[in-house]
């Protein structure tokens, strides 16, 4: 019992993570119809901003988050603005190819203006502390992990639903044309749904650096693969599936990691993503569907 | 004999082609490679076998339009099989002491362990084509992306067969290259002829609009299935030849950087075109070997290769996306020029138009549906609709908007599943049946926003259900495709793109299409629409005309009253889902719940062109 709270803590924990980064590439692929293997980078550079800012400032872990969260922002809205805007309504395939080109640069470029190597910086002491609740030990990183990420759903919901952007957004994920219309300015939302993406990427991106005490230029590919899985999990283009996905995956994994006798533990990613393909079989358009039927 | 000159004509200048491009790139290695250096020599046939793996990745991008980050993982299966049976006993007992089921003492020859591993991959590939070949393409590039690292898990962790993250290395290397000239030969001229063929065709089909294909009898699973298969068995014989070359093999070789490499590498010259995919395996290669000796030693340049890699495929996505030489294929330039050399004088006249004698096809068809019910999420969009056509005569379906006219077309080319009720054509029941299999049986249909297949051109989208109706339409006479083309106008413009045809042309030609399949009946959801006065009276000479060649029965959906009542024997018409009148022209004219519906019950008002209006009720 206890130690399926634990788990269940340590699962939410994790998937609140890929929920940060499956909510930015849904917000993007409903105005775009891409999925952005950009992605992973912004994660990689936030956590060099948050390493750059370490070196600058030392010490306090939560002014690194504004620089971070301010770097993979502006990454973000730099793709949409050099490549991005470019492609919009072309294939999937040159769209995908086109975030694959980028990523590939972003890593190239960090790799030969930063370092070829992983930089490393001392984690804060309190990654190693846990806690005991009602005689449950729990991580005070998973709680920490988890406290900020329902801070920022909480904090982007409002506005998601109650201003003239976050209004226009929505309707943009819905019909991009029936909102341009109605008045939508198409750049701006373009813009306003990279801008979105990249700050929930930067503030993953400060979680997943404490936790790992390194930047490195692969270190986006394992994330963004997560998040593309919790998007694909909770049905392409839908936000709230997206978060929803995020938390499943990471709970997923948890427990089957749990479950697994020892010498398969190895295995762990490989048993969720098939279990996941599995799911894809009969369920191609995942948990909820947004994609309406095409019109013949 | 003559069947042999007409498949030598098909795949005789492909095959050809193919060679030369074979040529080229071994001259152009064997040059390089004459400077010296046992690096050289290397390089060349690491250039020559990712030519073999990309053209097999090729073969599946390129022809199903469906990006796979999948194929790598392929690559990986059959390398380390090859591996582990073709090495010595003495290299395993270094790194697989445990190996599993005796493997540690098993050696096989080169071509032995080559044979397995395509073996092996095929059939892993035949379970994992279920799920790749029935999504979506969006969802099966995911699933293609879960294999790449379900793949990559189990390298990582098999310890005993794999030797995990360490990799491996002893394996007896190639001693002449004479094993990768015949992969090269084998997989260029394999990619170049199975575009070609039959389901080259097909999977072409599927990739511009698989609703479409399927109309026309394509099997879109099947075709994608196929066309995935023969692309792992070249990756497959790439990936032996890979690692033999190296003579080492690690996890990190056939992962996320090999996948984006190859894929650049088919994306950057043109994915659809062999010719393409030869060019851009070179640029890429070449490009980046370039920044590699530019970089040398220096710290600061380190990443020049990728920055040459991220920078073409953004550049080519962002400037040409189709790839630098589109869908240009060498062998088809060479044809084009040598006919155009020949030609003297003007164009001879195109063929006279002659379809088939009509009434040439013993027997009538008949199409009966019968009490169909249809629901759109508890909106009733069909109930209890009864239909019945002969293919000797022109069935009008009208209806005001929403009526459910295109829904019930639909139900009878297995596009919507009815709810209840069933159509039977022959007497053969469709109900529920695949579009593809109903439109082989021989209901062909157009489509209210036509669905052409935009990038082949005129001639391939008529011949694409050609194809399907030499195979599935036995017994029946099979239009000619040129006699198709002619009759509808089109033989001037047979070598052109179809997107590039004006607008009534496309009509013309998605006719054209729907006829090639030799079908028992045409379906047109509203051929004249969005056109002008004249434009349909010529309209509707072709469907006559058309549909008297093929000898099909037709069931035409129109809002024009004018063209519905100048064509058809009969009438029926929908309302709100329900059938409210069936007659000839005349009696439907005169219905009053027919006028009721189109006008309202307000007084008459006068037709266009001078036709009587109907009397108020």
């Amino acid at each position: 019992m206890t130690e399926l709270a634990q788990n269940l803590v340590d699962g939410l924990g994790r998937g609140s993570i890929y929920a940060l980064l499956a909510l930015g590439l849904a917000v993007v692929f409903g105005v775009l119809h891409l999925l952005n293997f950009a992605h992973g980078e912004l994660v990689t550079v936030g956590a060099y901003a948050t390493y750059a800012m370490f070196l600058a400032l030392g010490g306090n872990w939560w002014v690194f988050m504004p620089a971070a969260v301010l770097a993979a922002t502006a990454t973000a809205v730099a793709t949409e603005i050099v490549a991005f805007r470019r492609v919009r309504g072309a294939s999937p395939f040159t769209l995908l190819l086109t975030s694959f080109g980028l990523s590939v640069l972003i890593q190239a470029g960090l790799r030969t203006f930063l370092s070829d190597k992983g930089r490393k910086f001392p984690k804060p002491a309190w990654v190693f502390d846990s806690v005991q609740v009602a005689g449950v030990r729990l991580e005070v990183y998973d709680l920490v992990t988890l406290t900020v990420t329902l801070a920022v759903l909480v904090g982007i919901l409002w506005p998601l639903r109650r201003t003239l952007f976050g209004i226009a957004l929505r309707a943009a994920a819905e019909d991009f044309d029936a909102a341009r219309l109605m008045g939508v300015q198409a750049d701006r939302i373009l813009t306003g749904a990279f801008a979105l993406s990249g700050f929930l990427a930067g503030i993953a991106a400060v979680l997943i650096a404490i936790r790992l005490g390194e930047a490195k230029p692969l270190m986006g590919l394992d994330p963004l693969l997560k998040a593309i899985v919790a998007t694909i999990i909770g049905g392409l283009g839908s936000m709230g599936g997206a978060v929803i996905g995020g938390f499943a995956l990471g709970l997923a994994e948890v427990l089957f990691r749990a479950w697994l006798p020892d010498d398969l533990k190895g295995l762990t990613d490989g048993f969720v993503f098939a279990a996941i393909a599995l799911l894809l079989v009969f369920r191609p358009h995942g948990l909820i569907r947004v994609v309406r039927a095409e019109r013949v | 004999m003559t069947r042999l000159a007409r498949l030598g004509g098909h795949y005789g200048p492909p095959v050809l082609g193919a060679l030369v491009l074979c040529a080229v790139l071994v001259t152009g290695g064997l040059l390089y490679a004459s400077g010296g250096g046992g690096s050289r020599d290397l390089l060349v046939t690491d250039l020559l076998v990712t030519t073999v793996i990309v053209m097999g990745l090729q073969l599946f991008v390129g022809n199903t339009g469906v990006l796979s980050l999948g194929h790598m993982a392929f690559a990986a299966v059959a390398a380390y099989t090859t591996f582990v049976l073709a090495a010595s006993p003495v290299a395993k007992a270094v790194y697989l002491r445990d190996a599993p089921w005796g493997l540690g003492d098993v050696q096989l020859t080169p071509a032995q362990a080559t044979a397995v591993a395509v073996a092996l991959v095929l059939v892993l590939g035949v379970v994992l084509a279920i799920p790749i070949a029935r999504a979506p393409a969006v969802t099966a590039t995911m699933i293609t992306v879960a294999i790449l690292f379900v793949t990559h898990a189990v390298i990582l962790n098999w310890n005993e067969l794999t030797n995990g993250a360490g990799g491996m290395a002893g394996l007896p290397r190639l001693q002449t290259r004479s094993w990768v000239y015949a992969g090269l030969v084998a997989a260029v001229v394999g990619a170049r002829t199975f575009r070609r063929s039959r389901w080259g065709r097909f999977a072409a089909a599927t990739a511009e609009d698989a609703t479409a294909a399927a109309a026309v009898g394509v099997d879109v699973v099947r075709a994608r299935t196929v066309a995935f298969l023969v692309s792992l068995v070249v990756v497959a014989v790439g990936a032996a030849l890979r690692v033999q070359s190296t003579a080492a093999i690690s996890p990190r070789d056939y992962y996320f950087e090999f996948t984006l490499l190859t894929l650049a590498m088919v994306v950057v010259g043109g994915r659809r075109s062999v010719t393409g995919t030869v060019v851009g395996v070179t640029v890429i290669f070449v490009g980046q070997r370039l920044a590699v000796n530019l970089a040398g030693d220096r710290e600061n340049l380190v990443a020049l290769a990728d920055i040459f890699l991220g920078g073409s495929i953004l550049g080519i996505m962002l400037l040409r996306p189709q790839g630098l030489l589109g869908d240009w294929e060498l062998d088809e330039a060479i044809v084009r020029w040598w006919q155009r050399r020949r030609r003297t004088g003007p164009a001879a006249p195109g063929p006279a138009v002659t379809l088939l004698p009509p009434r040439s096809v013993s027997g009538r068809s008949h199409l009966v549906a019968e009490g169909i019910g249809v629901s759109f999420g508890g909106f009733l969009a069909l109930v209890d609709v009864s239909l019945e056509a002969r293919s000797d005569e022109i069935v009008g379906l009208i209806g005001p908007n929403g009526a459910g006219k295109t829904t019930l077309l639909n139900v009878l080319t297995g596009v919507v599943r009815p709810l209840e009720g069933r159509y039977l054509l022959d007497g053969r029941d469709l109900t529920g049946a695949p579009s593809h299999r109903i439109a082989r049986a021989g209901l062909a249909r157009t489509f209210q926003n036509l669905r052409l297949f935009p990038e082949l051109t005129v001639r391939e989208n008529v011949a694409v259900a050609a194809l399907g109706a030499h195979r599935y339409r036995r017994g029946r006479p099979v239009p000619d495709v040129e006699a198709l083309l002619a009759a509808a106008g089109l033989t001037d413009a047979a070598d052109r793109r179809a997107r590039t045809l004006d607008y009534g042309s496309q009509r013309k030609l998605e006719l054209a299409r729907a006829a090639a399949l030799g079908p028992s009946f045409l379906l047109l959801d509203e051929p004249t629409s969005g056109m002008s006065d004249a434009e349909s009276t010529v309209m509707i000479e072709h469907v006559r005309a058309t549909a008297l060649a093929v000898a099909a029965g037709v069931v035409v959906i129109d809002h024009d009253l004018h063209f519905i009542t100048s064509i058809c024997d009969r009438i029926v018409v929908l309302d709100q889902g329900e059938v409210i009148a069936t007659g000839t022209p005349a009696e439907i004219r005169r219905d009053p719940r027919v006028v009721a519906a189109y006008l309202g019950t307000a007084p008459p008002v006068s037709g266009t062109g001078g036709t009587p209006a109907a009397p108020s009720p």
